[in-house]
């Protein structure tokens, strides 16, 4: 084979072969298209419009219409703390995994609906770099779009309606939790991906497991020992120094990351036995 | 290349889809430097076995070599050395033509950016869209499209370049173009291509096989394959009274066939022989000397590809029935 002088073969770890290009590629679609700032004002919008609300606007509200939940909680800037942090973890738990599913669920099924998945495993590269770039890439930009952005914003609300009494650290670890509730559902979505040619089942079935799997732990509350479908609650918990109920928080997240691991291995071996 | 000179073999390969069996039992050879036609009629088969070659799919019986690498075992040693083309050409649509070739580029090369920028434009220069180069590709043509497709495919500096159906979706004009590249090519690498469109096939290939129904029908330099049919037939064009001259040539050890077809008073004749040299040296004298009939032409009858084409699959379709 004929090669220009100046340029080198590209000398990557065998089984990882093809995952530098392809983590560039996906970055790109990431990072070098209009849908980085589309989805960073779209979810800090959704997200910290609310939380706003309920710091800025909800305890004034309370407080003119006599609300016996104000002297409840402790008085307005109490009021706005619980409310704020319910949005942000309890609700934000739900809106960033569907959010996750809903920009994940094509990262495969796309490339397969037009061809591409073929153009690009015909390179050298092998399917386990294929698929452990698209969610490398996908982990960084879901965490920063989505949790980061909001996050960030959310805190500079925090402190602006309350100033140093903000527990910042106590939300970091509510935000640890969120970042493992929503890196299962990329996980999961991602292994549907390596199942269904089309984006329907891919959805259905991720969305299902996400807001069925709440309204199932309503009813059987064991699940909440291994799922991490508690994970909003648990949050909030964290992040407003209250006590989390006795075997709630190891115990799913230990449980949590596994299944993740196991929804990735799974995700590899059905793609390796794949044809297109 | 192995010591035969052959860049791809496969052995036996079959592919099944349930009940359906798309191969059965190929066995095939591809020289190295050859432009090799791959053809077959829609359903033959062909895709099909460009993707075993890529590693798209696996086989279900046999196996295959190319450069001496397991097509199953070690398909990304096999994908660093060839370029494909798909049947539709795909693209990262969110990049340019050239911001695509850099990425094709990467999966091969790292260097210096101004090394890699000048392969780049080295293809977009051979795909003639140097000017559309910072275009998304979106808004491409399917004659760009095609010929951006072979540039990606040409990016490696393959040794093997395997394109599917290159230039089936082609106004006549889009197939010149890609005719013309693939031309180009064939100094530096192999190329294998599947098509069904005969012509193009006759104007550039040196190599053919002809699949028909998963199987292969033959396979072989594209010379031999049209010299292989039916033997030998000439044709002659004559004027006059052709009664005496016809009686003659049956009686003729060497004529197996005499087809003669009147009309204007101008006879059209259809001779087939299985003594060339006697053919040669005895035909046009035994029907000249009849006083009786004038010869106004008189040739060796060439075989299109079509016609060989369509004896071998409408034969391996009656066969099937």
């Amino acid at each position: 084979m004929t090669v220009n002088s100046e340029l080198q073969r590209v000398n990557e770890w065998a089984p990882m072969r093809g995952f530098a290009n392809m983590f560039y590629k996906e970055n790109y679609a990431w990072w070098r298209t209009r849908r980085w700032w589309v989805n960073a004002i779209v979810w800090i919008a959704i997200i910290c419009s609310l939380v706003a609300f309920m710091l800025f606007v909800l305890p004034g509200q309370a407080a003119a219409n006599n609300d016996p939940s104000l002297a409840e909680m402790g008085g307005p800037l109490a009021l706005a703390q619980n409310m704020g942090l319910t949005i942000f973890f309890q609700m934000g738990a739900l809106a960033i995994g569907i959010g996750t599913i809903i920009l994940c669920q094509g990262l495969i099924a796309h490339e397969k609906e037009t061809g591409l998945i073929e153009w690009l495993l015909a390179k050298p590269v092998t399917r386990r770099a294929y698929i452990l770039s698209k969610l490398a890439s996908s982990l960084i930009a879901v965490l920063v779009l989505l949790i980061g952005g909001p996050a960030l914003v959310t805190i500079g609300l925090f402190y602006l309606r309350m100033g140093l009494d903000f527990p910042l650290i106590p939300f970091l670890q509510g935000t640890g939790i969120l970042i493992a509730h929503t890196a299962f559902y990329l996980c999961l979505t991602v292994m549907l991906g390596t199942f269904f040619s089309k984006r329907s089942p891919i959805m259905g079935i991720a969305v299902g497991t996400l807001v069925g799997g709440n309204v199932l732990a309503g009813f059987i509350s064991q699940t909440l020992y291994f799922t991490p479908w508690g994970f909003g609650r648990v949050a909030l918990s964290l992040a407003s120094s209250e006590p989390v109920p006795a075997g709630m928080l190891w115990p799913p997240l230990i449980s949590t990351i596994i299944l993740s691991a196991v929804f990735i291995l799974v995700g590899l071996v059905k793609f390796e036995k794949s044809e297109f | 290349m192995n010591e035969n000179g052959f860049v791809l073999e496969t052995f036996g390969l079959e592919k099944s889809f349930g009940d359906v069996h798309a191969l059965r039992g190929v066995d095939l050879k591809v020289p190295a430097h050859s432009i090799f036609g791959f053809l077959g009629p829609n359903g033959a088969g062909k895709t099909t076995l460009m993707k075993l070659l890529l590693g798209l799919s696996r086989p279900t019986r046999g196996s295959g070599k190319i450069f001496e690498h397991d097509i199953v075992k070690e398909s990304v040693a096999i994908r660093e050395r060839i370029g494909y083309l798909p049947q539709q050409p795909r693209f990262v649509d969110d990049m340019t033509a050239r911001e695509n070739l850099r990425f094709a580029a990467r999966f091969f090369f790292s260097g210096p950016a101004d090394k890699m920028e000048a392969r780049c434009a080295e293809m977009l220069e051979l795909a003639g869209l140097a000017d559309k180069a910072d275009r998304p590709v979106k808004g491409f043509s399917g004659g760009e499209k095609q010929r951006l497709g072979i540039a990606l495919a040409q990016i490696n500096y393959p040794d093997l370049l395997i394109l599917d159906e290159p230039a089936s979706a082609l106004d006549p004009l889009g197939r010149k173009e890609v005719l013309e590249v693939m031309a180009r090519l064939r100094k530096h690498t192999t190329i294998f291509y599947s098509t069904h469109i005969l012509d193009d096939v006759q104007r550039v290939s040196d190599t053919v096989a002809i699949l028909n129904n998963g199987e292969l029908v033959t396979c072989g330099p594209i010379e031999q394959i049209l010299n292989a049919q039916d033997g030998v037939v000439y044709s002659l064009t004559t004027k006059g009274y052709s009664e005496s001259v016809e009686r003659q040539l049956w009686m003729q050890d060497w004529v197996t066939q005499v087809e003669l077809i009147h009309n204007n008073g101008v006879s059209t004749w259809q001779i087939s022989v299985n003594d060339e040299a006697s053919a040669e040296a005895l035909l046009l004298r035994q029907v000249s000397q009849d006083p009786q009939v004038t010869v106004t032409a008189f040739s060796r009858k060439k075989y299109e590809l079509e016609e060989v084409f369509m004896n071998l699959v409408e034969g391996g379709s009656d066969d099937r029935k």
